[in-house]
């Protein structure tokens, strides 16, 4: 595997810092071959820089990705929006010969040259191609065998797909696939694909924001599932903290919301203080306290095929 | 934001298929529909839009994008409205915040030290800010 460096963004750096420790400690889990490097900047937030210059947006996206060409890496983030944005200038600038002289005529005085000839890939779509299923079943010590999770995909994950090209747009499955795979239940669901709605919150629209996290909070509460998983920093502050506002105004759902890296983690035989979740708003613990009951029923079980299977050939009348 | 293509704009105001997959077209109970935006725009009837809380409603999801058959959707006029209505002064005061803090820092907030101790995080790797200052600044230049 190739050496890659993590974008952790500003939104988990700034908020929060225990998704950037869940994260490091999968990636230690599976030896993964990643190094931080010095000088990213935002990447920049697409919906505030280029909304206002669209020249800035590219011009401070290519810098991020030759960054990337100086050392050599590719790139993996666990936020979506970051791996979107840059992955959308790195689109337009090999189409457009024009425009990337121009960025680099500017890059050229700071001693850069915008290639984009590495890697920028969502962590979740990287654990799923690159990692791989069977390495992450030999991982699991503590499977999610009958628990039923929700995926939220969150929109910047896999959309625009002409840049990101990692999945189905409109139908994604490796994300589902993964959840799969640590023995869980992916639950379907009517607003699985729909827009998280934090963009809202950052337009001073936050009644709007809390309508649209009602939507699928909503749903998921009558659908009884364990949890909602996701792997985007906007969408996780949405739905855990927009979720505990809604909650102290009176209004009851109940919904965990684990990051991808919390889920894997725990999964791997981590502790979930140590990943983090003692910093969440919105408590796990019936989750946890289900998982705990649920690992020791099938622990018993395997004990018992295991005997079973043993005893197969010796008891012969 | 690049200039608007008019003419696959004038499509988009005959088809509307995105309309049924736009989140916010589908969800906002105060009603959301970029079709009359697009309406205007081809009209040269914009300015009022600029002011109206609608055109920060686009969530950017690329809904529109991926189901359009001219790979161009909703969101570029939406963009584009947004672009004028910062040049006027218009945008909303979280956008303004937001804006002066990346040009002034080149990120969006600073990583929370004292928490990454407590998590026993490694020092978060340096930023890019003075480099950005400087190809903000040539950047400034060029564009005058």
């Amino acid at each position: 595997m190739k050496d890659f460096t993590v974008f952790w963004g500003c939104t988990i750096q700034t908020r929060f810092p225990f998704l950037e420790k869940s994260t490091r400690m999968v990636l230690d889990g599976f030896n993964l071959p990643y190094r931080d490097i010095d000088g990213f900047t935002c990447c920049p937030e697409k919906s505030l820089v280029n909304n206002i210059d669209h020249g800035l947006w590219v011009l401070t996206a290519a810098r991020n990705v030759a960054l990337l060409d100086k050392a050599g890496v590719d790139l993996v983030s666990p936020c979506t929006g970051c791996v979107s944005n840059l992955a959308t200038v790195n689109s337009e600038l090999h189409l457009d010969n024009k425009e990337k002289n121009k960025v680099n005529s500017i890059l050229n005085e700071i001693g850069l040259e915008f290639k984009g000839k590495n890697k920028l890939r969502h962590l979740v779509p990287f654990f799923h191609d690159e990692v791989g299923i069977p390495a992450i079943k030999n991982k699991l010590i503590k499977p999610f065998n009958g628990m039923r999770i929700a995926i939220h995909y969150g929109c910047h994950m896999i959309r625009p797909s002409h840049a990101l090209k990692n999945d189905d747009p409109l139908d994604p499955k490796k994300f589902d696939n993964l959840i799969r795979a640590m023995g869980a239940e992916s639950v379907q669901y009517m607003t699985k694909l729909l827009c998280c709605g934090q963009g809202l919150d950052r337009v001073d629209q936050h009644e709007n924001a809390l309508h649209f996290a009602r939507l699928k909070l909503k749903e998921l509460k009558a659908l009884k599932v364990d949890a909602m998983a996701l792997c985007c920093p906007s969408c996780y502050l949405q739905f855990d903290n927009n979720q505990f506002l809604m909650e102290k105004e009176g209004e009851k759902f109940g919904i965990p919301i684990l990051y991808f890296t919390e889920l894997l983690g725990m999964a791997m035989g981590y502790r979930p203080e140590d990943l983090g979740l003692d910093s969440h708003r919105i408590e796990a613990t019936d989750f946890l306290e289900k998982w705990q009951r649920l690992n020791g029923e099938l622990a018993k079980t395997t004990e018992l095929n295991r005997q079973l299977e043993e005893g197969f050939g010796i008891a012969q009348p | 934001m690049e200039s608007l293509n008019l003419k696959l704009l004038e499509v988009c105001s005959k088809c509307g298929a995105c309309y049924h997959i736009c989140p916010s077209c589908l969800n906002l109970d105060e009603g959301y529909d970029p079709r009359a935006v697009i309406k205007d725009i081809l009209a040269g009837q914009y300015e009022k839009w600029l002011s109206h809380k609608s055109i920060w409603q686009c969530l950017e999801c690329h809904h529109c994008l991926e189901i359009c058959f001219q790979h161009y959707g909703f969101e570029n006029a939406m963009a584009a409205m947004r672009t004028l209505a910062s040049k006027k002064g218009l945008a909303t005061t979280q956008v303004k915040r937001g804006w002066d803090m990346f040009i002034k820092t080149s990120k969006l907030g600073e990583p929370a030290a004292p928490a990454r101790k407590k998590l026993g995080l490694p020092e978060a790797a340096k930023s890019g800010a003075e480099d950005f200052k400087k190809i903000l600044k040539i950047y400034q230049e060029r564009k005058v």
